[in-house]
């Protein structure tokens, strides 16, 4: 089966005043139909721009350096702004983190979904109305009909957050990319979000790339995560074999600092330092200053990612 | 021993007016809450947005004036203090924000921000302010050379060190801390959990612990309470609410926590959302999303009431529900 999304050596720059910021550095990534691929990493690690730069929106003054985005065998990077324009919001699909800041705020719910299907599928504006109804229903709106008459600011967060979705899904996507969708929710209703992005793709069998920090979320829904680093992929695998058989050292960092793996009152284990800054010259491992079994070769090679098992990849010079 | 903070029903209303022409409204954020916290304890108060979680720590401070109920800090209640006793209960009682970039002033220097608190009570000369100002900066695990920076050259995790000095600064005896860590990156949570889980050991404070994480809650807390719309529904030892839980709503909320192990089969969901503070449900105000509400839940509101020594819920069935599930 060809891959929904086969993503290689992309590589997203800055060019700032001190110096080229490197967002996204040399990422390889692969999506099959139906799958859940979870994105994971600190702010600034780069999974965000790596969301951008698949729809091609990542902002001035960045840029995308190098690399290919194939779609469905198709590469992105090359297609001309108006066939892009196609894909984006039609075949490929995002839900931010913020629904407040993400919808209009002078439109209605109603007209910002139906624009969607009026631009992409040329519906009427009475058949996008009840596309819209149908989908606002789908993603559990109670009162669809009466709900595309409000505000945005009208809706609590969790209903804005499910309007987002209902916006990303209008089209049937092939692919929705999630960036952070329940961070700014409660519990209880992040809780009622998954279970309905699950729910939907099941349904629709589009492909879901989740990005989150929340590592909760992750072994819960992802089939396939990927950890980013200083925007680089550092270590990638199954889900099951990533949380059982971690092998980067930021990996087990990230995973010893739990609260939930440690004893109440107990110290936690911590990653020391903080990321480093993305604008100096690539030498050497880029996690080497806060890594626990970091060698002199560390300094000097940089790390390629390297095959530990059966879709495990591990971009460390320490595993053997 | 006597308690450090003790507040007797405390209740926080708000009027509320939608536009010129709207009715005002009453919103009751704080819905009659009482709170013990003894010293060298961490009371956790955990509960989602809007819970009135926020406005308990407000009301403590004295950063704003409660509607109606009692606090009493070390023996004294807070109503009957004079300008000079309102002013050694605030070096007494100090806060952690949540937001380490709003809660430093961006034109003062780092050491400038630690040392303010030590210049507005006017404890030592100049020179031992700047000493005190350079050994709590080293104990949150800054470096003296980052004294002379303004907060916008560090990172979160950074920030959020100078807000405990600054905290620490007037040897405060008690702490409230609102969701200190849950702006902040994974491993750098970790770090600010350890150093408040050291102060804490150090220096004997009474710590007041506001979190909507309860992963975070069950690290450092001792003793817990839940919120909801305002009430406290349970309230007890770490262990009591968090392992042997007695109100639904702990429930839900526990096991709506996504599980590093990926077992999703414990959860329990709530239905909706939570119900607007300005038309609170009538009886329990859980039972609208409530898995086990039963008639009367719609009609009597349940007490707090001790279900076993020192642990209470509100709840008219806790004994029938968890009785068969444990």
């Amino acid at each position: 089966m060809a891959a929904l999304l086969e993503i290689t050596g992309l590589s997203t720059r800055f060019k700032l005043p001190g110096g080229e910021l490197r967002a996204v550095e040399g990422v390889d990534l692969t999506l099959e139909p139906g799958e859940t691929l979870a994105l994971v990493g600190e702010s600034g690690c780069g999974k965000s721009m790596t969301a951008a730069s698949i729809m091609r929106l990542v902002p001035p003054p960045g840029r995308i350096v190098s690399g290919s985005i194939r779609f469905k065998g198709e590469d992105l990077l090359q297609l001309p702004e108006d066939q892009m324009r196609n894909v984006r919001g039609n075949r490929i699909a995002m839900v931010f983190q913020d629904p407040m800041t993400s919808l209009n705020p002078v439109f209605t719910i109603g007209n910002q979904i139906a624009e969607g299907l009026r631009l992409h599928r040329g519906l009427s504006k009475k058949l996008a109305e009840d596309e819209a109804v149908e989908m606002l229903s789908l993603v559990g709106i109670p009162a669809p009909r009466e709900r595309l008459k409000d505000y945005p600011h009208q809706l609590s967060g969790g209903m804005r957050q499910r309007v987002m979705i209902a916006m990303a899904l209008t089209c049937r996507p092939e692919l929705v990319i999630a960036d952070e969708p329940t961070t700014a929710l409660d519990v209880t209703i992040q809780a009622q979000i998954l279970e309905l992005l699950d729910r939907l793709k099941e349904e629709t069998g589009m492909g879901l790339i989740l990005i989150t920090h929340n590592l909760g979320i992750v072994a819960e829904r992802a089939h396939r995560t990927a950890i980013m680093y200083a925007g680089e992929i550092v270590e990638s695998a199954p889900t099951d074999e990533l949380f059982g058989n971690p092998l980067h050292p930021y990996t087990r960092g990230l995973l010893a600092s739990l609260p939930e793996n440690a004893q109440p009152g107990e110290r936690l284990a911590t990653i020391a330092g903080s990321v480093p800054d993305l604008k100096m010259a690539l030498a050497g491992c880029p996690f080497r200053e806060r890594c626990p079994i970091c060698e002199e070769v560390c300094a000097t090679h940089h790390p390629g990612m390297k095959e530990a098992g059966p879709g495990h990849l591990v971009r460390c010079l320490m595993v053997p | 021993m006597k308690p450090l903070l003790n507040a007797q029903n405390l209740v926080k209303q708000f009027p509320v007016q939608a536009g010129p022409f709207e009715p005002r409204r009453i919103l009751t954020a704080v819905a009659g809450i009482d709170l013990e916290l003894y010293p060298g304890e961490t009371l956790g108060l955990a509960g989602e947005s809007g819970c009135g979680k926020s406005t308990v720590a407000r009301l403590l401070t004295g950063l704003m004036p409660a509607s109606s109920g009692s606090i009493s800090f070390d023996g004294r209640e807070l109503g009957s203090l004079d300008a000079p006793g309102l002013v050694r209960f605030r070096k007494e009682v100090q806060m952690i924000f949540q937001d380490p970039f709003s809660s430093l002033n961006p034109r003062m220097r780092v050491e400038e921000i630690i040392g303010e608190p030590l210049a507005i009570h006017g404890i030592g000369t100049p020179a031992e302010r700047r000493d005190r100002v350079a050994t709590l900066a080293t104990r949150v695990g800054l470096s003296p050379d980052h004294l002379k920076r303004f907060p916008h050259e560090f990172s979160g995790g950074q920030r959020q060190r100078i807000g405990i000095a600054r905290a620490l600064a007037v040897s405060p005896r008690l702490i409230i801390a609102d969701e200190p860590v849950s702006a902040l990156d994974l491993s750098i949570q970790a770090q600010i959990i350890n150093l408040l889980q050291d102060l804490k050991a150090e220096l004997d404070l009474g710590f007041l612990f506001i979190t909507h994480d309860l992963s975070v809650l069950r690290h450092l807390s001792d003793r817990v309470a839940i919120m909801y719309l305002g009430r406290i529904v349970e309230t007890g030892s770490r262990e009591a609410v968090l392992d042997r839980f007695l109100h639904p709503y702990t429930e839900v909320l526990l096991s709506a926590i996504p599980r590093i192990d990926g077992a999703k089969e414990h959860r329990v969901i709530a239905r909706g959302e939570l119900p607007s503070p300005l038309a609170p449900p009538s009886g329990c105000p859980f039972h609208t999303r409530c898995p086990y509400a039963q008639p009367v839940c719609a009609s009597e509101p349940p007490p707090l009431e001790e279900k076993e020594p020192g642990h209470a819920a509100a709840c008219h069935f806790s004994k029938d529900i968890y009785r068969s599930k444990r």
